[in-house]
């Protein structure tokens, strides 16, 4: 093997500090070392250039470059030395730079470090292997996993963009928290007439299939080749025949039923369409109020439905879909209140959440947009909003910021005002988080142009006094407590990760923090990406965000899976696991340990043995590192290579 | 010359994190000694602990392995397998004769800079306090222990 | 009727069933006894127990995965069975397992201690607590307890932990709780003399790998890379620190997985006490993670798992 080894100067970065001349000389003496320079800029176009013309010259087999990080650079010398002819792995890098120079001014340890890093590098090479990619086919088919307002928008950009979508929903209608909402902040323009008509699209568009009342079962495969396995609850009714009339609603005796739609607010009945523009429009049973299905009683809906749609019998269903990316649109739960107990919150009926007063506010709520207490009815005169409940409160384990909760308040206190102009809002807040366009401006119209009286403090406790609510908390700007007779009391809860979420990320193979939320690949550079190939992320499931943040990584994710479907071909990654048959003994333990289920059993010749699926192997290495006899390597990071580098470290 | 007190320090670094924390140290110019050698592996679920103990028993002074926080793994799961792993070899080293010290594992990412030139010159110290590795002796031949066995 | 007579009718009345049993036999002298493959009625007369059943013989069972065996086996064997299965090497419905109370082990490097070469050794008798031997005509005895091995002086399943057949009454177990005191004892020693006592063993070794060899749960067969040398993990030069890097590899790849049966020990031509790293890991596994390999044999192998929050696990700070 004839190796050449390139020592960059990086201008004074490395030079100033490692003699590069010297551990030029020095390179020369290592085994297979056929040629040995340094050099001004490695990754400059003629220092490009000189590592392609040594190559022809002294016809090498495989370059070193020692410069700066591989993170760096490793990408472009690959491309040097592939111009040259040669196999891009056919390359090491040695960090004298990062690694060496820059962290310390010994120049003779430094060229000595310099010169053993390089020795490292060139005994690596010495047992590199060229390497291949795979191409396989891509199924141009994505899946969107949550019909919120993210979902939605990644949806209709991806069928916009050509692509067939799959877009799946826990409920029975899309639409998500936003539906849910009265006005939005900080144009306070009616939300429903924002996102109707974007559902509706959703509805007719050709390119979209929407799985409502659907969960995901189990996913398979790899990017380009997902198998996913869907499971839609028993909806009690035949949508292929349900019109959503709506006549079953209103012949249904059952009407206590719990109403997830309005959060509670409110009871709806055992049969029932969730708001009037929901996607699908159609009927769904809930079975814990049903009487037929409970008591085996009733049936009326069955009798009177025009289409003879409803079926008692309806179970739930098991299908498949294939896709080639998935993009995960989850969205967020709302904090549980009721764990804080000083609050009375789950207890007092006049301490709602914020998303529960959106829906005494939306004219299409249980109260037909008047805002009235759900204990008496009354309308409430002093409203206090309390900020950041189940939001940076490490006691309750959310230490993070939800982001958008102070920016709804003000915008519910503005609305508080429109509709009961006589009265009082009171807001308790730690800090004024408002960093949007517009934002700070909106906040300072709630204060100034709507007079609510902003408290710095956070509440101590809220308990009933007759029919008020006595609110008792500090001012920490005055430096004293404060109490206040309130007739409603909203909790701005926090968001959390989607109920499930975990369970899904490991459906799908990919992180999540502690909290639940998904963890992006990089927080700057990849936000829409995750560490599964093919597998991206839109909206609150990522991080707690407002509707224009969720919109736009709607599309973002959306622009990601076009730009993966603009090929008609995918190649892997060839640093992955391959399995040695032979040594092979079929324990299992690799499959056992792989995070990415890419290696199966295979029988070969009536023996168990592990293979490799190629496309799903992402190059950890856990099952190298894992097997005993060391059968299946991680091609580029083998056993012997990093063996070598160690042995090139300590023995020399 | 300088330099001569140097000791054999190897490290194995998981590219996702500690290696990118490496490499922010040096962006920084946070000083560091030179007697780290850094070995770069994909995951530090690739770490096999026989690693360690190749590089101990090959001439290593002292051996520092460092991966992405637990839950930070690029690979989801690897740092986890290796928490275990590398847990259960360096409570193996005080049987094996050799002082725990000399190997540590710990986590830095990719933003760790000054976390990083903190670990390495605590570690460095460490391996200095311990000093180099004792070696075993040239065996004589085993021919003759076996004669003498009488086994 | 004797627990021997019991587990001979047992095998006998099972071996038509399947391909071959295995158990022990007088060996080449009355002090070696040697593993016995019975496939015919008649092999199964030769049978003994007793306490110079020294071998484990699940040992066999990974290379007879496809076949119908039967094994016999001490309470310490049958921890390799339930390993083997756990770990897919065998499959447990192939295997059928004959266990009997096992009083113990001799450990015959303890018995030369006592007893002075027994190279020529003419008969071997235990008598109640006594083992008696004829060597060069002359009568020589010590008590059982002073030659047991040490496992046996620690044990506590002398009964097999997985078995289909039982012969006899279970026994009572010498021990309840194992307190790895000689591993204890051995990190209380400075640390140069640790080093110093694998220095001095060390350089005995004559790496002739029996102590894998013997080893039940040692899986990597005809690919160790001892020989293989690939990956090349040790080199073939004669230096003390390839065969201490032997043994660490040997120790770690049974690391969570060494059901402590002592073989590796017992098979040292030259007395190294190896079975110490394992007793050092088996005690840390303990102690890490509540595990020891064999005992349940649905428990999950420690180092094949994890938990996000390790209990026992204590990071430390910088």
């Amino acid at each position: 093997m004839k190796i050449g080894v390139f020592i960059c100067h990086c201008g004074s970065n490395i030079a100033g500090t490692v003699d590069t001349a010297q551990v030029a000389r020095t390179a020369l003496e290592f085994p297979d070392v056929a040629f040995a320079t340094d050099t001004m800029y490695a990754c400059s176009e003629p220092g490009q250039e000189a590592i392609v013309q040594a190559i022809k010259d002294h016809g090498l087999d495989g370059v070193v470059v020692s410069s700066c990080t591989p993170l760096m650079h490793e990408p472009t010398f690959r491309r040097t030395v592939e111009r040259a002819g040669l196999n891009r792995f056919m390359f090491e890098m040695a960090n004298i730079r990062e690694h060496v120079s820059w962290i310390g001014k010994d120049t003779e340890a430094n060229t000595r470090k310099a010169a053993e890093l390089t020795r490292m590098a060139v005994e690596k090479l010495r047992r590199n292997m060229p390497l291949f990619a795979k191409q396989f086919e891509v199924n141009k088919r994505v899946l969107v996993v949550g019909g919120g307002v993210a979902g939605i928008q990644a949806a209709l950009d991806c069928a916009d963009g050509g692509r067939e979508v799959v877009l799946v929903e826990r409920e029975s209608t899309i639409g998500g928290k936003m539906a849910k909402l009265d006005k939005t902040f900080p144009t306070v323009d009616c939300s429903s007439c924002v996102l109707g008509p974007k559902m509706v699209d959703v509805a007719q568009h050709p390119k979209i299939t929407v799985h409502a009342l659907s969960e995901i079962e189990d996913v398979k495969g790899f990017v380009g080749n997902f198998e996913i396995a869907i499971r839609r609850k028993a909806a009690y009714v035949d949508w292929a025949k349900c019109t959503g009339c709506g006549l079953c609603m209103e012949k249904c005796p059952s009407r206590k039923s719990l109403d997830r739609f309005n959060e509670g607010v409110g009871t709806t009945t055992a049969i029932n369409i969730p708001f009037p523009q929901a996607i699908p429009k159609k009927a769904v049973i809930d079975p814990a109020f049903c009487l037929k299905l409970t008591k085996d009683k009733c049936g009326v809906c069955a009798k009177i439905c025009p289409t003879q749609a409803i079926d008692f019998k309806q179970q739930e269903a098991l299908f498949t879909e294939q896709v080639g990316a998935v993009i995960a649109a989850t969205g967020y739960d709302l904090f549980d209140i009721s764990k804080y107990g000083e609050y009375g919150a789950g207890k007092l009926p006049d301490v709602i959440t914020g998303l529960q007063y959106e829906r005494l506010l939306s004219a299409s709520g249980p109260t037909g947009g008047h805002v009235q207490r759900p204990s008496d009815g009354r309308e409430p005169k002093t409203v206090v909003f309390v900020q950041c409940v189940g939001s940076r409160d490490k006691s309750v384990d959310r230490p993070y910021c939800s982001g958008f909760c102070c920016m709804y308040t003000a915008k519910q206190v503005i609305l508080t005002r429109d509709h009961i102009p006589d009265s009082t809002s009171y807001v308790f807040y730690m800090d004024i988080r408002a960093p949007g366009k517009m934002y700070d401006e909106f906040t300072r119209r709630a204060m100034e142009e709507y007079g609510a009286r902003y408290v710095r403090g956070r509440v101590a406790m809220i308990y009933p006094k007759g029919d008020k609510y006595v609110v008792r908390g500090a001012d920490t700007l005055m430096g004293t407590q404060v109490e206040v007779e309130a007739d409603l009391v909203v909790l701005a809860a926090g968001a959390e990760a989607s109920q499930g979420a975990g369970k899904l990320a490991e459906k799908l193979r990919i992180s999540y923090d502690k909290y639940g939320f998904f963890l992006e690949s990089h927080p700057k550079l990849r936000p829409v990406e995750t560490n599964t190939a093919g597998v991206y992320l839109a909206g609150s499931c990522q991080g707690p965000k407002d509707i224009p943040a969720s919109v736009a990584q709607g599309s973002a994710a959306a622009a990601k899976v076009l730009a993966l479907f603009s090929k008609d071909k995918l190649e892997n990654d060839p640093m992955i696991a391959a399995v040695d048959i032979r040594r092979c003994v079929g324990c299992g333990k690799c499959i056992q340990v792989c995070p990415f289920k890419a290696i199966k059993e295979v029988d070969f010749r009536g023996e168990p043995k592990a293979e490799v699926i190629e496309t799903v192997c992402q190059g950890c290495g856990l099952c190298t590192a894992t097997c005993p006899q060391g059968a299946i390597q991680l091609a580029h990071f083998t056993d012997n290579q990093i063996l070598a580098e160690v042995n090139a470290l300590c023995l020399a | 010359m300088s330099g001569v007190n140097e000791l054999r320090i190897v490290g194995f670094l998981c590219n996702w994190c500690s290696y990118g924390g490496a490499d922010a140290a040096g962006v920084g110019r946070l000083a560091q000694p030179t007697d780290l050698r850094i070995i770069r592996m994909p995951c530090s679920g690739r770490i096999n602990p026989l690693f360690v103990a190749r590089t101990l028993l090959s001439g290593a002074d002292g051996v520092l392995v460092s991966g992405c926080h637990p839950r930070d793994c690029h690979y989801a799961e690897g740092n986890f397998y290796a928490r275990r792993r590398l847990e259960v070899f360096k409570r193996l080293l005080p049987t094996l004769g050799i002082d725990p010290g000399r190997f540590e594992y710990t986590w830095v990412s990719a933003s760790e800079g000054q976390r990083w030139q903190t670990v390495v010159t605590t570690f460095t110290e460490q391996i200095h306090r311990l000093g180099p590795m004792p070696r075993f002796s040239p065996g004589e031949a085993c021919v003759a222990v076996l004669a003498e066995s009488g086994g | 009727m004797n627990v021997l007579s019991q587990l001979k009718e047992q095998i006998a009345a099972t071996l038509p069933n399947l391909d071959l049993v295995i158990g022990w036999e007088r060996g080449f002298d009355p002090l070696h006894h040697t593993p016995l493959f019975m496939r015919r009625p008649e092999d199964v007369e030769r049978l003994v127990i007793d306490a110079l059943c020294v071998h484990n013989l699940a040992v066999y069972l990974p290379g007879l995965k496809n076949k119908k065996v039967g094994v016999a086996v001490k309470g310490c064997d049958s921890r390799a069975v339930n390993q083997l299965a756990r770990e897919g090497l065998i499959k447990r419905e192939n295997v059928v397992v004959f266990g009997f109370p096992c009083d113990g082990a001799a450990d015959l490097t303890k018995v030369r201690r006592q007893l002075g070469d027994i190279s020529g050794v003419q008969s071997a008798a235990l008598e109640g607590d006594l083992l008696r031997v004829v060597v060069d005509g002359k009568e020589r005895e010590t008590p059982l307890k002073d030659v047991l091995a040490d496992k046996c002086l620690r044990c506590r399943y002398p009964n097999a932990l997985t078995h289909d057949h039982f012969a006899g009454e279970p026994r009572e177990a010498r021990v309840q709780t194992d307190d790895y005191k000689d591993v204890v004892d051995f990190e209380a020693l400075p640390l140069e003399a640790r080093f110093a006592h694998w220095q001095q063993e060390m350089q005995r070794c004559i790496r002739c790998y029996a102590c894998r060899n013997a080893c039940p749960m040692c899986v990597c067969r005809d690919h160790c890379v001892a020989q293989s040398r690939d990956p090349h993990w040790v080199t073939q030069e004669d230096e003390t620190r390839e065969k201490w890097m032997f043994q660490i590899i040997h120790a770690m790849h049974l690391a969570g997985r060494c059901v402590e049966c002592g073989e590796c020990q017992r098979a040292c031509p030259v007395d190294i006490p190896i079975l110490a790293l394992k007793r050092k890991l088996n005690k840390e596994i303990r102690e890490l993670f509540d595990f020891e390999a064999g005992v349940d044999p649905q428990a999950v192998p420690p180092l094949l798992s994890f938990q996000v929050e390790e209990k026992n696990i204590n990071e430390r700070g910088w």
